[in-house]
């Protein structure tokens, strides 16, 4: 009778390894991304760049774990010049300054998701996780450095399509971040209460996909 | 007017006197300061930083530092395992930084990088008498000529009792002017005489043109003295009499000339400097500042030298700044007055003391017509002379806001803003507070030039 248990037990076990590892499971992607990123500090961003947005690039490699589920570690950058300016108060115009000034923000998220419907041609993806972010400044004025350097961890969320069933697949994703606390403490963002880092950011993505079951 | 007793002559022997001709002697070389940038990859050829990990062993240590190409070593005084290697001839320094790398003992190798000093840029002009002026050094002259020497774009009207900007013969009264020495490549817009009613608003006192030189005397021309603003251009409106007096209805007449002046379809004046006062309000010069002031133009005027916690009008006027006065112990000036509508002090000077100890007074100098030769009717002769009072601190802030509008700022309430935020904090004042003696502080025009960042600040 035990042994015809454990034989029942084994079966089970075999049928449910069989049947519960999904189409996805042990695929790694590596994943190209561009497209367009909209600060948070939107209000800061015009002021001293004439727009809160810009292109963005980066990239990511992903590993499905679990039937969709998958965990991604990527990185994404963002840069954007313009120039010191001088804003007496919120509502205050923009005084142009002259002096060039560039920031760069670099994020690095770690994310977990789920892609749906695995081995369709279309994979709607959704995932969240937390994004490590450096916010750098720098600028010169005759000589004097005003730079400034920030590391902080935000959150992050995105949701995507990808398209194809091969190894190289085409995709779309929207996502929004939020690093807040990173700025804020002097500057034109002390001036309009910005203290956010992160923002919206939509990007299209070359994926090539290994270990495909 | 708001200046103190002139003790001028004696000055005017101490610094020689005379207008022309300068002696060369004792000439201070202009020296600009190249801006120096750090270079992170530039570094010593042939040594290389070897560190270990602290367990090593000394002879170890040793042997692993001629293994990877070491001739010679230094350690560092403070006994760390850290070691400043001398490389044999030939062996490059990327080689070597690899060979060590690969040691299991050695914690890390790198080039002995280069370090430079991270100076900013400053301008120090070669004029002869610049040493005197300690009022530039209270205002962070050279670095403020390090970022803004000043848009001949941008004008100050010196409304004063006129500026001697021209030769100038009147053809009714047959007194000769003539135009100040030192007023090197100034340039000067058409101003007005409301005192006399006509187009030669010359200087036939001294103190408009002394304030008037603070703002922008010819710098950096090896003669004279230096002017805060000195690439600015000037607009003289002679609003007061010989004797040092206007009229409310004058006054205000230049405020709307000034103002109101065009050239090329556009408004060169962009600061009022007003170095008068009165104890009295008059509501046609407060119209006149509110007109000039909406019109985009700043208006700056002194607080006045009655000592007192009263300030002069039209200083006191919201949409004026009012101006105390510093000494050179960057105290305030016993004359200067006090109150809630300061904004600002500056230097203005107190020819009674010399805490500097340069051996002259602590007056504020510029050229103007030597007071000397005033008392018998001749206004053709020039000196350096000190002068103290607040008129002497106000065109020090005028010069700061004609720097600020040279660098992009358009708004008057933005740049007294930014004088403000960025002014020298005194009397215990603390960041972004005021007292009514000091007000926001000591102007500092190089720490407003640089504006705002993202998150950095000037004042941070």
């Amino acid at each position: 009778m035990r042994h015809h248990r454990s034989t029942t037990l084994a079966a089970l076990l075999g049928a449910f390894a069989v049947f519960a590892v999904p189409a996805g499971a042990g695929e790694i992607a590596a994943e190209g991304q561009a497209g367009y990123r909209d600060l948070a500090f939107a209000n800061t961003a015009q002021a001293l760049f004439g727009s809160s947005s810009g292109g963005t690039f980066g990239g990511a490699l992903r590993y499905t774990f679990w039937r969709g589920a998958f965990a991604s570690f990527g990185y994404r950058t963002f840069s954007k010049d313009g120039e010191r300016v001088f804003v007496a108060s919120s509502t205050a115009p923009v005084q142009k300054l002259g002096f060039p000034l560039s920031v760069k923000i670099e994020s690095l998220p770690l994310t977990v998701g789920y892609r749906f419907r695995v081995g369709h041609t279309i994979v709607p993806y959704v995932a969240a996780g937390a994004a490590f972010t450096k916010y750098q400044e720098t600028s010169t004025v005759a000589g004097e450095s005003f730079d400034q350097s920030v590391s902080k961890t935000g959150f992050t969320g995105a949701g995507g399509v990808e398209v194809g069933k091969g190894p190289l697949r085409f995709g779309a994703e929207a996502g929004y971040t939020t690093v807040s606390g990173a700025i804020g403490t002097d500057g034109v963002s002390k001036v309009y209460g910005e203290d956010d880092i992160g923002g919206f950011h939509v990007v299209g993505k070359v994926v090539l996909a290994f270990g495909i079951k | 007017m708001t200046t103190r007793a002139f003790p001028v002559a004696a000055f005017a022997l101490l610094l020689g006197g005379s207008s022309s001709p300068l002696p060369a002697q004792d000439v201070v070389k202009a020296v600009r300061q190249a801006r120096t940038v750090a270079a992170p990859f530039a570094y010593r050829d042939g040594q290389v930083i070897v560190a270990f990990r602290d367990a090593v062993d000394p002879r170890d240590a040793e042997r692993a530092l001629r293994s990877g190409g070491g001739l010679e070593a230094r350690r560092s005084r403070t006994g760390a395992a850290r070691f400043l290697v001398m490389l044999e001839p030939g062996l490059r320094v990327p080689d070597a930084i690899a060979a060590f790398s690969r040691m299991p003992e050695v914690e890390y190798a790198e080039p002995n990088g280069i370090m430079r000093r991270t100076q900013a840029t400053t301008f120090k002009p070669d004029d002869h008498y610049y040493k005197y002026q300690w009022d530039m050094t209270q205002m962070n002259a050279e670095r403020t000529w390090g970022i803004q020497k000043g848009s001949p774009n941008v004008a100050v009207a010196v409304l004063d009792g006129g500026v001697a900007y021209e030769d100038y013969t009147d053809p009714v009264t047959g007194q000769v002017f003539k135009k100040a020495p030192d007023w090197g490549d100034t340039k000067f817009l058409p101003g007005y005489d409301f005192v006399n009613g006509d187009a030669h608003p010359d200087d036939d006192e001294f103190h408009g043109t002394h304030v008037a030189s603070t703002i922008a005397e010819g710098t950096n021309n090896a003669i004279g003295m230096a002017g805060l603003a000195f690439g600015c251009a000037l607009m003289p409106v002679k609003v007061l009499d010989q004797n040092g007096e206007g009229t409310f209805f004058d006054v205000a007449e230049g405020i709307d000339y000034a103002a109101g002046y065009t050239e090329g379809g556009v408004k060169p004046v962009k600061v009022i400097n007003m170095s008068l006062g009165s104890e009295s309000d008059s509501q046609t010069v407060a119209s006149a500042v509110d007109r000039a002031y909406s019109g985009g133009v700043l208006l700056v005027a002194a607080a006045g030298n009655a000592g007192q916690n009263a300030v002069d009008f039209p200083a006191r006027l919201a949409n004026v700044v009012a101006v105390g006065a510093l000494d050179a112990r960057k105290e305030k000036a016993a004359y200067s007055n006090t109150g809630p509508e300061i904004d600002l002090v500056a230097p203005g000077g107190d020819c009674n003391r010399d805490d500097n100890a340069d051996g002259v007074p602590d007056c504020v100098f510029q050229q103007m017509p030597d007071p000397d030769f005033l008392k018998v009717g001749r206004y053709d002769q020039f000196c350096y002379c000190g002068l103290d009072g607040t008129s002497m601190a106000t065109p020090h802030v005028s010069a700061a806001a004609a720097l600020l509008f040279s660098q992009g700022f358009t708004d008057p309430a933005a740049v007294r803003k930014a004088l403000e935020q960025t002014a020298e904090r005194l009397g215990g004042a603390t960041a972004g507070g005021r007292n009514d003696t000091f007000g926001y502080g000591l102007a500092q025009p190089a720490a407003a030039l640089p504006g705002l960042g993202v998150d950095t600040a000037s004042n941070k």
